[in-house]
C-alpha cells in the first residue's frame, strides 16, 4: 500500500473495460439494480466468472437459475461481494448473537438489581460497572484480555474463529460495552414502571413481589430497552471492525471500513444495502414486540 | 549489506546455469529424501516421472498480513502476499535468489541471447509437472492428460501464460511490465476488445514474441536488447498456467479443489480473510538452487500484525513482523531479543518534488530541501527499524544499483550549512521570500511521524515552516496524478531486481511518477536507457551511479530518505533464509526442527 505504482492509462482502460466502469453512469446504476433484482435463466454450462457470480443460485431441472448479484470486489481479483456475504457475514451474525446474548443477560439482571435496590450498595456497584463497560472500548478491552487471557495465563488462544474458546473473549469484549447500556436503560426505565399506581395494585392484592417485578414491571418497562436492541443488533450482527480486527476475525465488519479506503463501490454498496436490510428487519421485529409487551399498542 | 553477489551472475548468465544444468539433466529425476536430509543424491531412473510418496513432516505458522490474498493467479497479482503464494505454487523460467538476487535457473535450466541481441532462447526442464491437491484423499496428485498421462510443464504452458497476461480480457496490472520489453506486448495489451473482431485480437495476440519452439523450448523477443530480460521472463506474469484448467473453471480456478499448480508446493486449503495453507508437492524434482521442501505445510494467517505478534508470543506462530511499538521492548527482552532479526528489504522511502511549482522550480532549492533532512537522526528516533540512510533512489543490493562500498560520497548526505547556503544562494535567504510550501502524504500514522519530523528538520536547520497535509490513499494517489504538491511522499519496492525497475521505470520521462514529478532530463534519460541495453555489470553500475547524481544530487529531483529493513522474530527451532525481494520467502529451503 506504500509503494503501489501508478498504473499506465493502457492498463487502467483495460480494467475499466473489464469492470463496466468506462459506461455512463446511469448505465453502471441500472445495471448493479438488475443484477440484484432479476433473476437469471439459463440452461448452457457456464465457465464460472466474478462478474456474473450470484449470492442465490439452484437448478430447476436443466435450468440454472442466478439471482442477487452484488457484484466482483475490485480490492479482490479472487472474490465477489456474494462470497465476501456467503463466507464472512455467518461468523459476523454469530459473533454479534453471542455479544448480544452476554449483553443481555448481564445488563437486564444488573439494571433490575439497580431499580430494586436504587441507591444502595447494589445500585451503585451495578451502575460503576456500567460505567466502566461504557467508557473502555472494545479497543482498550480486547487486547487487555489478550494479554490476561492468552499471552500471560494461556487459558485462551488471541486469535481466530471456529471454536468455543476462541468465541469467548470476542464475545465478551463486545457485550461488555452494550449490557452497560442495556443496564442503565432496563434500571431508568423499571424505576418509573415501579412508582405506576397498577404496580401498587398488584402489591396490594397480595401478590409476591417476584410476579410483581417480572410480569408487571418488567414486561412493561422493556420497551425502551426492546427499541435499542434493534439497531443495536444490526450493527453487531453485521460486524464489528474493531473487534475483529484485534482478535483476527474474519468477519464482515472491516469491509465496511476498507472498501471506503479501497473504493471498492460493489462492496461499499453491498454493505451498506446489508446493514439498511438487517436494521429493517430489526426494527419490524421490535414493532412487533411492542405489541406483546403493552397490549395498548395495536397496529391496524 | 550482504547481497553482492548479484553481480556476478549478470550478464552472461549461462555461466551460472551450466552447474545446475548437470545436476538437472534430461530427465533424471532425483528421488524425494527424507525430511532435513543433506543435498538430495540424483538417481537416473529412465521414466520422466515417477510418483513417489515423499516422506515430507512439520508445519510453519506465518503472518501475511491483514486482508484476504487478493489472488493467486500469476496474471493478476500485484502484491506481496498474492506474490508469495504464487512464487510458491508456480515457478518461473528463472528464479531470483532471495539473499543475492542472482538470476537463477527456474523451470529453465539455461538461455542464451541471439547474435543481434533481440531474442532470448530458454531450454525448460522436462521432469516437473503439474499438481493438485485431492481435498478427498488429503494427498499432491499429478494433473492427467486426455490419455491419463501425467501432464508435464511444457514451452507450451509458458507461452500461454505470457500471452493470457497480456490479453485485454485479462485486465491484468501487471501486463505493463511485459509491455516495456516484449514485442508487440504492448500492441495486444492495449487492443480495444470492443472494436476488434476476434480475428483481429488473435492476429496482435499471434504477433507477441514469446514462441513456444517445442515442448521444452521457448523464444521471447524484445523490442530493444534487453540484457536483463531473464530476470523479466522470470516474472509471476510470465509464469506457466494451466489452460485446460482455465477454460473449465473461469476466474474460479484458483480456488482450493480446483487449483493446479508446479512448484515445490502446491494450494491446500484456502479460508479467505483467515489463512491460506500450501502443502509440500512431492513431485518436484528439486533442483540445486530450489530444493525439495522440508516442510510439509505452511500456514499464512491474515492478522494485523499486533495480534500476530500475540500470537507469536503465545507459540500459535513461528516468525512473526515486529510492530513499531514493540520494538523497544523486544530489543530489550533477553529471549526475544535472540530471536530478532533485522534484514534488508529491497525498497526505498523518498519524497518527491514537483518541480514546476515555485519555488521549488530551483533546484538549488531542492537540493537545500533534500541536504537538510538528517536521516540517521530520523531512523533513530522516529522509525526505529534500523533502516538505512538513503544517499540516492535505487536500493543498493539491486543488479546495477550503486553500493555505499564503492560509492560512498554518491548523492546526497544531511549537511545543515551546505543546505542553509544553497538557499540563501537560491534567493532565500533564511527562508524568507518563500511562498507557502506543502508536504503531502497518504493517510498513515508512520507517514505521519515522520513528516512531523521532517517538517521540524527544515524549520531547525533552514528556518523555513512547511504545512503539512495527507489525504487517503486512492485520492492521494489521483492528486499526484493531476497536481501534485510541491512536495509528495512515496515509497517504491523492485518489482523485479534490478536498478532499471527503480530508475528508469519510475523516473525517466514518462515513468510511473513523471506528472508528479513534471522532472525530464534528457541526460538522465540517454543514462538509463544505455545503462538497460548494457550488459557488463560494472558498466551499467557506472552509469546508474551517473544517473543517480543527476536524480538526487545535480537536478535533486527527489529526497532520498531510506532503504527498508524489516524486523523479524524467528523461534530459535525454525532454520531460515531473510528475503531480500519485499520478504518474499522461499519456504523450500526453511526447516523446522521438532518442538
Amino acid at each position: 500500500m506504500e509503494t503501489e505504482p501508478t498504473l499506465p492509462k493502457e492498463i487502467i482502460a483495460n480494467l475499466e473495460n473489464k469492470y463496466r466502469l468506462n459506461d455512463p453512469l446511469w448505465k453502471q446504476y441500472v445495471d448493479y439494480l438488475t443484477d440484484i433484482l432479476v433473476p437469471r435463466f439459463s440452461t448452457a454450462e457456464e465457465v464460472p466468472s466474478l462478474l456474473t457470480d450470484a449470492l442465490i443460485r439452484f437448478d430447476v431441472g436443466a435450468v440454472h437459475v442466478k439471482w442477487m448479484n452484488f457484484g466482483p470486489s475490485y480490492a479482490s481479483r479472487a472474490r465477489t461481494v456474494n462470497d465476501i456475504f456467503k463466507a464472512q457475514l455467518p461468523i459476523s451474525a454469530q459473533l454479534g448473537v453471542l455479544a448480544l446474548c452476554i449483553a443481555l443477560t448481564i445488563g437486564i439482571p444488573m439494571g433490575i438489581l439497580a431499580a430494586l435496590k436504587q441507591n444502595t450498595r447494589w445500585d451503585y456497584l451495578g451502575m460503576s460497572v456500567a460505567i466502566f463497560g461504557v467508557s473502555v472500548p472494545v479497543i482498550v478491552l480486547g487486547p487487555l484480555l489478550i494479554w490476561i487471557f492468552a499471552v500471560t495465563l494461556r487459558w485462551l488462544p488471541a486469535t481466530g474463529w471456529g471454536t468455543w474458546q476462541q468465541a469467548i473473549m470476542p464475545s465478551v469484549a463486545l457485550g461488555l460495552g452494550s449490557s452497560a447500556l442495556i443496564a442503565r436503560l432496563t434500571r431508568a426505565s423499571l424505576l418509573q414502571v415501579i412508582r405506576e399506581d397498577y404496580i401498587r395494585t398488584a402489591r396490594a392484592k397480595g401478590l409476591q413481589e417476584r410476579l410483581v417485578v417480572i410480569r408487571h414491571a418488567l414486561k412493561n418497562s422493556m420497551i425502551p430497552v426492546v427499541t435499542v436492541l434493534g439497531p443495536l443488533f444490526a450493527a453487531l450482527t453485521t460486524g464489528t471492525f474493531i473487534a475483529e480486527t484485534i482478535f483476527g476475525i474474519p468477519g464482515m465488519g472491516k469491509f465496511f471500513v476498507t472498501s471506503i479506503g479501497n473504493r471498492d463501490y460493489p462492496v461499499i454498496m453491498g454493505t451498506t444495502l446489508l446493514y439498511a436490510i438487517f436494521l429493517v428487519i430489526a426494527n419490524l421485529i421490535v414493532d412487533i414486540t411492542y405489541a406483546w409487551l403493552d397490549p395498548r399498542i395495536r397496529y391496524t | 549489506m550482504s547481497n553482492r553477489k548479484s553481480k556476478l551472475v549478470f550478464g552472461l548468465v549461462v555461466l551460472a546455469t551450466i552447474t545446475s544444468v548437470v545436476l538437472a539433466g534430461c530427465g533424471p529425476t532425483p528421488v524425494p529424501t527424507p525430511t532435513a536430509g543433506p543435498t538430495p543424491t540424483p538417481k537416473v531412473i529412465t521414466q520422466v516421472v515417477t510418483p513417489t510418496p515423499a516422506p515430507i513432516t512439520g508445519k510453519l505458522f506465518l503472518n501475511l498480513g491483514p486482508g484476504d490474498v487478493p489472488t493467486i493467479d500469476p496474471a493478476l497479482s500485484t502484491d506481496t502476499s498474492s506474490v508469495q503464494i504464487v512464487e510458491e505454487t508456480t515457478v518461473g523460467l528463472t528464479r531470483q535468489h532471495e539473499e543475492t538476487t542472482a538470476t537463477e535457473p527456474g523451470i529453465a535450466t539455461e538461455w542464451k541471447q541471439s547474435a543481434d541481441g533481440l531474442k532470448w532462447t530458454f531450454k525448460l526442464r522436462n521432469d516437473v509437472t503439474w499438481v493438485k491437491y485431492n481435498t478427498a484423499t488429503g494427498k499432491v496428485e499429478q494433473v492427467l492428460d486426455k490419455d491419463k498421462k501425467p501432464r508435464v510443464v511444457t514451452a507450451k504452458d509458458f507461452e500461454y501464460g505470457v500471452k493470457r497476461t497480456l490479453n485485454p480480457k485479462t485486465a491484468s496490472d501487471y501486463a505493463y511490465v511485459l509491455n516495456f520489453f516484449i514485442k508487440g506486448g504492448e500492441a495486444f495489451n492495449t487492443a480495444d476488445t470492443k472494436k476488434l473482431s476476434e480475428a483481429e485480437l488473435k492476429k496482435l495476440e499471434d504477433a507477441v514474441g514469446v514462441k513456444a519452439l517445442d515442448d521444452f523450448t521457448i523464444e521471447f523477443t524484445t523490442i530493444e536488447p534487453t540484457g536483463f530480460l531473464p530476470m523479466v521472463a522470470g516474472m509471476w506474469v510470465a509464469h506457466a498456467q494451466p489452460s485446460w484448467l482455465i477454460a473449465e473453471k473461469g476466474d474460479r480456478w484458483t480456488e482450493a479443489g480446483f487449483f493446479q499448480g508446479y512448484g515445490p508446493y502446491t494450494l491446500k486449503e484456502w479460508v479467505h480473510e483467515s489463512s491460506i495453507t500450501i502443502i509440500a508437492n512431492p513431485f518436484w524434482p528439486g533442483t540445486a538452487n530450489i530444493p525439495k521442501p522440508k516442510i510439509n505445510e505452511v500456514t499464512w494467517y491474515m492478522l494485523d500484525d499486533t495480534p500476530a505478534m500475540a500470537n507469536y508470543e503465545t507459540g500459535k506462530q513461528d516468525a512473526a513482523s515486529v510492530p513499531l511499538a514493540d520494538i523497544d521492548r523486544v530489543k530489550a527482552d533477553p529471549k526475544l531479543s535472540k530471536e530478532l532479526k533485522i534484514a534488508p528489504i529491497l525498497c526505498t522511502y523518498y519524497y518527491g518534488f514537483n518541480t514546476k511549482k515555485k519555488p521549488m522550480d530551483n533546484p538549488k532549492v531542492r537540493l537545500a530541501f533534500s541536504m537538510a533532512v538528517d536521516r540517521v537522526s530520523l531512523i533513530k528516533n522516529v522509525t526505529k527499524g534500523d533502516q538505512e540512510p538513503a544517499q540516492w533512489f535505487s536500493r543498493p543490493g539491486l543488479a546495477g544499483a550503486p553500493t555505499l562500498k564503492d560509492y560512498p560520497d554518491l548523492g546526497v548526505k544531511f549537511n545543515a550549512a551546505k543546505a542553509k547556503a544553497l538557499l540563501a544562494e537560491a534567493g532565500y535567504p533564511d527562508g524568507k521570500g518563500l511562498p507557502e510550501i506543502t508536504l503531502m502524504y497518504n493517510t498513515h500514522e508512520g507517514h505521519k511521524k515522520i513528516a512531523e519530523a521532517i517538517q521540524q528538520m527544515w524549520k531547525t536547520n533552514l528556518g523555513v515552516e512547511v504545512k503539512v497535509a495527507n489525504q487517503e490513499w486512492k485520492v492521494y494517489l489521483k492528486t499526484l496524478q493531476t497536481d501534485s504538491p510541491q512536495i509528495w511522499r512515496l515509497g517504491w519496492c523492485q518489482d523485479y531486481p534490478d536498478a532499471n525497475n527503480f530508475d528508469k521505470e519510475v523516473f525517466r520521462t514518462d515513468g510511473h511518477e513523471y506528472k508528479a514529478t513534471n522532472w525530464s532530463n534528457k541526460k538522465f534519460d540517454d543514462l538509463v536507457d544505455q545503462a538497460g541495453r548494457e550488459t557488463d555489470l560494472k558498466k551499467r553500475t557506472e552509469l546508474y551511479a551517473q544517473a543517480e547524481k543527476i536524480l538526487v544530487a545535480d537536478d535533486a529531483a527527489m529526497i532520498p530518505i531510506y532503504w527498508y529493513t524489516r524486523v523479524t522474530l524467528t523461534k530459535p527451532y525454525v532454520k531460515r533464509t531473510f528475503s531480500v525481494l519485499g520478504g518474499l520467502e522461499h519456504i523450500e529451503k526453511w526447516e523446522v526442527a521438532p518442538h
